[in-house]
Formats: structure tokens, sequence, C-alpha cells
């Protein structure tokens, strides 16, 4: 008999691994609470996407796991939010290192106003990698399926690529420094339907390197790339008539999409909603 | 709360009412195949068997409608179900159209003949429980009852129960004054067989149900008998507790 035989909380060895642990938050501005009861753990090297309808504090949520609510004025999180057990919003951490391993990708494509290679290369240099250059520049730009595309003009400006490229460069900037998680906010909102496909399969491909958290519209995408998913929704307080998200349900995906558990997911994820 | 998708959402109820008419067609031609047999009416199993066509063509188009929901508006949850329910019903209950032309072409078959009174009481009561069988299914098709639904497989050992009797009854007539031919003996077996397999597709059609109404995919009897075996072998190797049934 094992040593553990009584430990009933000690999980199997094949039990995914948290990278965050999210208990009871809450992310306020000001005296206005936007989000409440969000307690959910985020699996290493799973997709977890966040759907819900505008206003339901899911992109809230995400700008949480990089401490991008800080840049807000007033913006304020509490309850617990644990990055590989420790305390995110913990005094001690630097929000700067937070944002090194914890990347993000926007729902508009935004490289800066340099070259292909400046843009892939700019996070390492900022890190004082100097070293190897090329080699990072190629590898990232071949993990974000860019490099066939690319490597023949890697001199000429970003700008000068199409959206779908764009935001393929924008991936591939953000893994050059070696991220942990990649936060995804609404990626190919602004990309047709073949860039689109690109950026799932991409997304799929690369999370055995990555763990993907992506909040997106797009009901569909969420089915096809994610392994879990958050249905996230909004209530309003009939006193002050202030708009508050809150999670609802978080299972995995096909669980969400084929039976879920919360009358409100089915009601929004058949479209009985509004 | 206001409905966002109505067209959507008109089209699948279009859809569950075309399925119960077509289970309410079966329902319906079944007691007039089983009084036509009884009867030696030709007449009637002639206007029955013409009749399937519209049956099969109630179904094409539900196949239809089911495909192009699928097609072009990515129903989730609730609504996934309902239409993969809807596609599996749809073979189910014109399978069982099927089987009630089945049992009108071997009045064709069997014309002429006298049974005797205690297969006229069988095939009667043969015919009575398939009927019900495939009523219930359809009730707990349109009440969304799950409980109603899984009842089925249990309510169908009687319909097996009667036509192992009804097999016995047809050896013992052999040996009766009025002996069947080899022939008749047949196609009066086959005809049983037709009852007995109209139970089954109402038992089908009850785990369909099932899952639309709770989304979990009941188990399938040969399926939990494959799992003990496979848990029993793990443990000890040893022979399942009961028998495979006939």
């Amino acid at each position: 008999m094992s040593d553990h035989a009584d430990d009933v909380t000690a999980e199997p060895a094949d039990a995914p691994r948290a990278v965050f642990h999210v208990e009871d938050l809450r992310v306020y501005y000001g005296d206005f609470r936007a989000v409440t009861d969000v307690s959910m753990d985020v699996h290493d090297n799973e997709i977890t996407a966040m759907i819900g309808p505008s206003g339901c504090g899911k992109s809230t949520v995400l700008r949480c796991f990089n401490r991008m609510n800080d840049l807000i004025p007033g913006a304020r999180v509490e309850g617990r939010l644990d990055y590989h057990s420790i305390p995110l919003y913990d005094h001690k951490v630097d929000p700067v290192e937070v944002r090194r391993r914890i990347g993000m990708v926007f729902q508009k494509p935004n490289p800066f106003p340099k070259s292909i290679y400046d843009n892939v290369a700019y996070g390492p240099r900022v890190a004082g990698n100097k070293k190897g250059l090329d080699d990072l520049v190629e590898q990232s730009l071949r993990k974000a399926a860019l490099w066939d595309e690319v490597k023949d003009r890697l001199k000429n400006s970003a700008m000068g690529l199409s959206g779908g490229q764009q935001q393929r460069l924008c991936i591939a900037r953000a893994i050059a420094v070696s991220p942990d998680v990649l936060l995804m906010d609404e990626p190919c909102s602004a990309l047709d339907p073949i860039a689109t496909a690109l950026i799932e399969e991409l997304m799929v491909e690369i999370k055995e390197d990555y763990t993907i958290i992506i909040v997106t519209h797009n009901m569909q995408q969420a089915a096809r790339v994610s392994d879990r998913t958050a249905f996230f929704t909004a209530e309003v307080d009939p006193n002050t008539e202030q708009r508050t998200g809150l999670l609802v349900e978080y299972a995995p995906t096909d669980a969400i999409f084929s039976n879920p558990q919360d009358e409100r997911t089915e009601n929004y994820v058949t479209g009985r909603f509004g | 709360m206001d409905e966002l998708r109505k067209s959507f959402h008109q089209e699948l109820d279009d859809v569950r009412a075309d399925i119960v008419k077509l289970a309410a067609l079966v329902t319906e031609a079944l007691p007039r195949a089983t009084e036509a047999l009884l009867n030696n009416d030709l007449v009637i199993a002639q206007d029955i068997i013409v009749n399937d066509d519209e049956l099969d063509l109630l179904s094409v188009g539900i196949e239809e409608s089911c495909l192009r929901i699928l097609a072009l508006q990515n129903p989730m949850a609730g609504d996934m179900r309902a239409v993969v329910t809807a596609m599996k019903l749809n073979d189910e209950y014109e399978r069982s159209g099927d089987l009630v032309v089945n049992i009108c072409k071997g009045i064709r078959r069997l014309y002429g003949l006298q049974l005797s009174p205690q297969l006229r009481g069988l095939i009667s009561q043969m015919g009575d429980e398939a009927t019900r069988l495939l009523r219930l299914s359809i009730d707990a098709y349109f009440e969304g009852n799950a409980g109603l639904a899984s009842a089925l497989d249990d309510m169908d050992d009687r319909l097996d129960d009667l036509q192992e009797d009804y097999i016995q009854a047809i050896f013992d007539d052999q040996h009766q004054e009025q002996e069947l031919t080899t022939q008749q003996a047949v196609q009066l077996a086959m005809v049983g067989r037709f009852y007995e397999r109209l139970g089954d597709h109402a038992v089908n059609a009850g785990e369909r149900i099932q899952y639309m109404v709770t989304g979990e995919v009941p188990e399938h009897s040969a399926a939990a008998r494959l799992a003990e075996r496979t848990d029993e072998g793990q443990s000890e190797a040893g022979m399942p507790d009961e028998p495979d049934p006939v």
C-alpha cells in the first residue's frame, strides 16, 4: 500500500496541472464592481475559451491574468489569482516579468511600424538578448506559421502584410520572448475566414508549448479550438442598474456545447438569449 | 427573455411535428395490419403497402430538413441533441413502417390459411403490445419524458415473451389435424419476428429520447454486458452471471 493511500487530496500523476488558480475573483473600477464570482483553474497546455455577451466581463478577467488592469486608473482586483501557486497580485511580483511570461495578442493586429524581423526581435533585444537573434526570429516565425510567407522579405515593413499575416506576426512577436501563457483577446474578429482558420490551426499546434486563454465572441471558434470553455454573463442590479459580469459555467468544451448544466448557458449557446 | 433565433427554432419545431406525424402514421397502420392479418383482408393489406410511400416521402423530407439545419444553423446544446435525435427517430419510425408493410406482404403469402385460436390470440396480443410501445415512445418524445422513454426497454420484455409463446404455438400447430406447411410455418414465424422488431425500434427510440432530454447516451445492454465481462476478467476469470437472452 502506498504511503499516500489515505491522502484523498493527492492527484493522479497525469492530472492536468493548473497554471492559474482563480478563486472568488472580483474586479472593481472605482466603486463599480465590473466582475464577481469568478472561480476557475486554467490548465497547462490547454486552450481555455471565455465566451459570453458584451459587457459580461470576459475581457476584464483576461486582463487580470497578466495584470493589464494595473494600467487602468481606479481598477482593483480582489480575491485569489495564483500563477503556478504564486499570488499574481502580490506586491513583490514584478508586473513586467509577469507580462513577459504571460504574453498577449489583441483584437486588432498591432505590429510596430518596423520591419518584420525587427518586430519579432524587439522583445528579445529589450531583454538584452543579442546573440542568435536570426535563429530566434526564424523559429518564432515558423511556430507562428508565417516563415514561408515572409522569409524572403524579412527587412520589409510589417505594415505591408495582410491582416491575417500581421496577426500571426504579433503571435510570433509574443512567443519570441518564450512566454508560458498566451492571452488572446478576440484575435480573429478582424480577419477573414481563411486567416481565421490559419490562426485557429496555429493555436491547436502551439498549445503543446503554451497555455492559451482566448476571449471570443465566436462560439463556433470556442467550440472548434478550445479544451475548456468558461461562459460569462452579466446581471443587472435592480436598485443601481449596474451590470456586473459573472462566471456562470466552466466545463470541458464538449459539455458546454452539447449538454450545458446551467439554463443560462443553454439559452446563450442556442440563441435563446436577449 | 427575447427569442433571438426565431426562424431556426421554428424549423426545429416543424421537424419535431413531422416526426410525431411519421410515428402516428405507423402507429395507426399497425392495428389495421393486425386486423387484416386476422381477417385475411388483402384490400386493407394492399392499402397499407401503398400508403407506405407517404411515410417514405415524409421521412426523406425530415432527413433533408435535419441536414439543412446541420449545414446552415450550427445547432448547439439542446438544439443539437434535438436534431440528432430527430434523425435517429426518423430512421427508427421509417423502418417500423417498413415492418408493418412486411406484415402486410405476409398476409398475401398466408392468404387462405385458417389460423388456430391460439395463434390468433397471440397475434392480436403482439399487435396490441407493439402498438402500445410505439405510442408510448412518441408520447415520451412529445413530452420530453426521459423516465417513460427508459421504461420502454422493460415493457418490451412482454412482447418478447409473447413472440416466444407464438413460435412455440407454431410448432404445436404442426401436430394438429390441419398441419401447417413448412412455407406457412416460416411465414408465420417471420410475421412474429416483425412484431418483435417493432418493439425493438420503439426501445431504440426511447434510448435516443433519453439522450435528447438528459444529454447522456444510455448504455446499450450489449455494451453493458461487455463492460461487465471486462471488469470480471480483470478481477477474476469468470463467466457472466446470466446467459445471453435468446
